[in-house]
């Protein structure tokens, strides 16, 4: 992410959550916080607590974000946001947790036209696999919860069509023969089973690595009698550096309603 | 072969629960954004450094990324990063803290270098990595926050030590951290102490062949990975030479410690020059040195005092300043001193006054005026350094005095002046860490330090990274004198100054040579006669050569292969 990227983020995310741009130039922004993305962000409970129980005036927060201190003006005083830095990061973790789950209806235009929507599950995921390395995967799956059909890439898809939270006049929604429950228990069994049949010679590599780092920390105990704590501390310390895993972790995921022609 | 699978089943709860109670469902463009993020955050291969491709001000070299990379995939974050001087240490760490905490591994960081170069790291770290590092001002700093720097001797004083000891850092950084290699120091149990995650540790000076600097430097990277203390040092001092040991020992520095070397790099270097000049002396301050000299064959007339001829020697070979200044301190440190002592003293305090000129500071005027340029001068006595800065002045040339003991806001003001207003800097040994200072290429070594990394860490101050020009470097040796035996030996005979370092501390550590310095002192001191200084000179100089022979048999039965030995 550059750091004009970075700007057009914070942009993004703080009028998605209702706030206030009070400036925005090059370089720089700030913002007027509401009282939910203060306490979302501010980290001040007993602010909150005290006004609560005291009932008086809130008075959220204002930041001042600089994105690029070439360009900012020097009379600006601001946090300095980078790719990497735990403000960025609170704000990504915010975003996911804001946006978790989601239900959606394809805004169409078959005026007058009695349209059936039929329901998708879609989930957002990361397949992380994990060693004394690291590596990513996205998947966005969808998964049509009356015919069982299965789509990959979901997301991509659902950018290309108009999308409402409120279902549109006309429409009406097909109930689901598939269960929620049961579509993610769908999901993840393809999921497993795809990862099941893939080729784990990273995980084999990572074991031989840690066999090998195993043997040098033995090497230096070999004449200890009772290996001891600190033994045992280095030997947990490698298993947690090496040992192979896969994680799925969700990213977010919902219901959309759709058209048949979407898909 | 099957791997385990951790599915976060968490998610399908708070689906469940808001499909029961009709939302609260979250917002469209909100959910867009949580997916580009990811998208963003994904590390797409099991190799690869992530931060360059957020680095627009930055053009890593090949081996800084390459060693950022090691660190990262096949060091878990724990490093000794021991480049040659001026290979960049400092891009390569600010990589592998730029990598992590994109990662999201990294948030609490404590960066500890020398007072000199607090201002410079963390306007580096701002300016090419955007990583908003602030220098420690006031206690405070320390909790509030997350990326500071720091000199090690702020942080490890009251208050700031009982802060620094109740946070959890996720990363830290030391640089030069060859100083914590004994761990009886205040410095090391400081460093011991603090709680972290990740830690690098720069240093220009290699981990040499000694068994206690490795145990030491890995115990704080990874305690306990070594065993218990008594029983390292049992095996290692039992059988030390076993290769079935040395080969264990080798592995695990390969696995904590990487070191580049300029040969390695293939940068273009600009070229080394050197000038040998032989001083002349006049009547006098020759009369000072032999006086010198022959308080050796007098036997034990310093009373156990800790000053030694060698010392003096040396110092006569720089200043009568230097000579003096020691000569004082003998006669003020000695509690009942005997009336010859305090007789062989005023006689030899006689000769230093009778000394009308300095030689060589005469030859450094002459060299500067002819240069017309920027020209460090190197002493490693403060004497001479305050001597040279009067003498200087005398004819008309602007200098400033560079010691390891100015604060950090005097190191950068001297820095500054002395790139913008003066002409000469002043340094003395402990000066010479720490500080760059490119934009000059002319080194006058008024005096040689006999220990070959302290010279080279002088040369390094200038012969680095953004050098454009060849560095002139001129050796000042009084003729008949033990600076030309030093000399001789060192700089022509072994040409020191040609070799990068890494190869002579190679050559060192192949012949279990143990420290070049007191081999030295015992040549110079040890000796009875001319003589045997000479048989023993000899005996070096031939070691030194039959290991370089040695190294060169190596590199020709193991080509590329660029591990330490």
């Amino acid at each position: 992410m550059q750091q004009q990227e970075i700007h057009q983020f914070l942009e993004q995310y703080f009028l998605a959550n209702d706030c206030q741009l009070l400036q925005n130039g090059p370089g720089f922004m700030s913002v007027q916080l509401t009282v939910d993305l203060d306490k979302e962000l501010m980290n001040r409970p007993f602010y909150w607590h005290y006004l609560e129980k005291t009932g008086g005036i809130p008075n959220p927060m204002q930041l001042t974000f600089i994105t690029d201190q070439n360009k900012a003006p020097d009379s600006i005083k601001g946090e300095t946001i980078h790719f990497g830095s735990p403000r960025l990061h609170q704000i990504f973790q915010s975003t996911k947790s804001l946006a978790g789950y989601i239900r959606l209806y394809e805004n169409h235009n078959y005026a007058n036209q009695q349209t059936p929507l039929y329901p998708w599950l879609c989930l957002n995921l990361k397949i992380s696999y994990k060693c004394d390395r690291k590596c990513d995967i996205f998947r966005s799956i969808g998964l049509q919860l009356i015919t069982g059909q299965m789509v990959e890439d979901f997301h991509t898809t659902l950018l290309t069509v108009p999308l409402t939270p409120k279902i549109p006049d006309y429409s009406f929604t097909l109930s689901p023969l598939i269960k929620p429950v049961s579509g993610i228990n769908r999901i993840e069994n393809f999921i497993k089973m795809g990862i099941n049949n893939e080729d784990h010679n990273w995980a084999e590599e990572a074991r031989n690595r840690w066999e090998k780092d195993q043997q040098l920390l033995d090497h230096f105990y070999e004449n200890e009698e009772n290996k001891n704590e600190s033994y045992e501390i280095e030997k947990k310390a490698l298993q947690e550096q090496y040992e192979p895993k896969i994680i799925i972790s969700y990213i977010n995921g919902g219901l959309f309603y759709l058209t048949q022609k979407s898909f | 072969m099957s791997v385990q699978i951790d599915f976060d089943s968490s998610w399908q709860d708070g689906l469940l629960h808001r499909i029961d109670h009709d939302g609260p469902w979250g917002n469209w463009e909100l959910f867009k954004l949580a997916v580009d993020i990811e998208r963003h955050l994904v590390i797409p291969e099991f190799e690869g450094l992530q931060a360059p491709k957020h680095l627009p001000n930055l053009t890593p070299l090949p081996h800084q990324l390459e060693t950022a990379k090691q660190v990262i995939e096949n060091m878990n974050g724990k490093a000794i990063l021991a480049d040659e001087v001026g290979l960049g240490k400092t891009i390569e760490a600010g990589l592998i803290l730029k990598e992590y905490m994109i990662r999201g591994l990294v948030n609490k960081v404590l960066i500890l270098v020398p007072a000199s170069l607090v201002t410079q790291w963390a306007s580096e770290l701002n300016s090419k990595f955007f990583i908003p590092a602030v220098t420690q001002r006031k206690s405070y700093v320390w909790e509030q926050y997350d990326v500071v720097v720091s000199s090690i001797d702020t942080a490890k004083r009251s208050p700031h030590r009982e802060i620094i000891n109740g946070l959890d850092y996720d990363l830290i950084i030391i640089d030069e951290a060859h100083k914590l290699k004994n761990n009886k120091t205040k410095n090391y149990e400081f460093v011991q102490n603090l709680k972290k995650k990740f830690c690098l540790l720069l240093t220009a000076t290699p981990i040499q062949n000694r068994i206690e600097e490795i145990f030491n430097l890995v115990s704080l990277l990874k305690p306990g990975h070594l065993g218990s203390e008594t029983a390292f040092y049992e095996k290692y001092k039992r059988d030390s030479r076993s290769l079935n040991d040395d080969e264990h020992l080798k592995e695990l520095v390969n696995k904590v410690m990487i070191r580049n070397r300029r040969a390695d790099t293939g940068i273009e270097w600009t070229k080394r020059k050197v000038e040998t000049i032989p001083i002349e002396i006049t009547e006098q301050e020759k009369e000072l040195y032999n006086a010198i000299t022959e308080l050796k064959s007098e036997g034990d007339w310093t009373q156990g005092s800790a000053f030694s001829v060698m010392t003096l020697q040396r110092e006569a070979c720089s200043s009568r300043e230097a000579v003096y200044h020691t000569l004082k301190n003998m006669l003020e440190k000695q509690e009942n001193p005997s009336q010859a002592y305090k007789d062989k003293i005023q006689y030899l305090i006689s000769k230093v006054e009778a000394v009308g000129q300095n030689s060589k500071a005469k030859k450094a005027l002459e060299l500067i005026q002819s240069i017309d340029d920027k020209v460090i001068i190197f002493t490693e006595y403060r004497a001479t350094q305050l001597y040279l800065q009067w003498f200087l002045k005398q004819h008309g040339i602007t200098s400033v005095p560079f010691r390891g003991g100015f604060k950090r806001g005097k190191k950068d003001w001297m820095r500054e002046l002395f790139q913008k207003k003066a002409q000469v800097l002043i340094a003395t040994e402990a000066g010479g860490e720490g500080i760059n200072l490119q934009f000059c290429h002319h080194i006058i070594n008024f005096d040689l330090p006999w220990n070959p990394m302290r010279l080279e860490q002088r040369i390094g101050r200038i012969h680095r990274l953004g050098q454009e020009k060849d560095v002139m470097i001129y050796n000042f040796a009084i003729k008949d004198t033990v600076e030309e035996h030093i000399l001789k030996l060192l700089y022509e005979k072994i040409h020191l100054f040609e070799k990068v370092i890494g190869e002579l501390d190679d050559i060192l550590t192949k012949l279990e040579f143990g420290n070049i310095e007191d081999h030295l002192i015992d040549i110079f001191s040890g000796s009875s006669s001319e003589g045997e200084m000479r048989i023993k000179m000899e005996n070096l100089t031939s070691m030194i050569e039959f290991a370089n022979d040695l190294k060169k048999e190596d590199l020709h039965a193991a080509a590329g292969n660029t591990s330490i030995s």
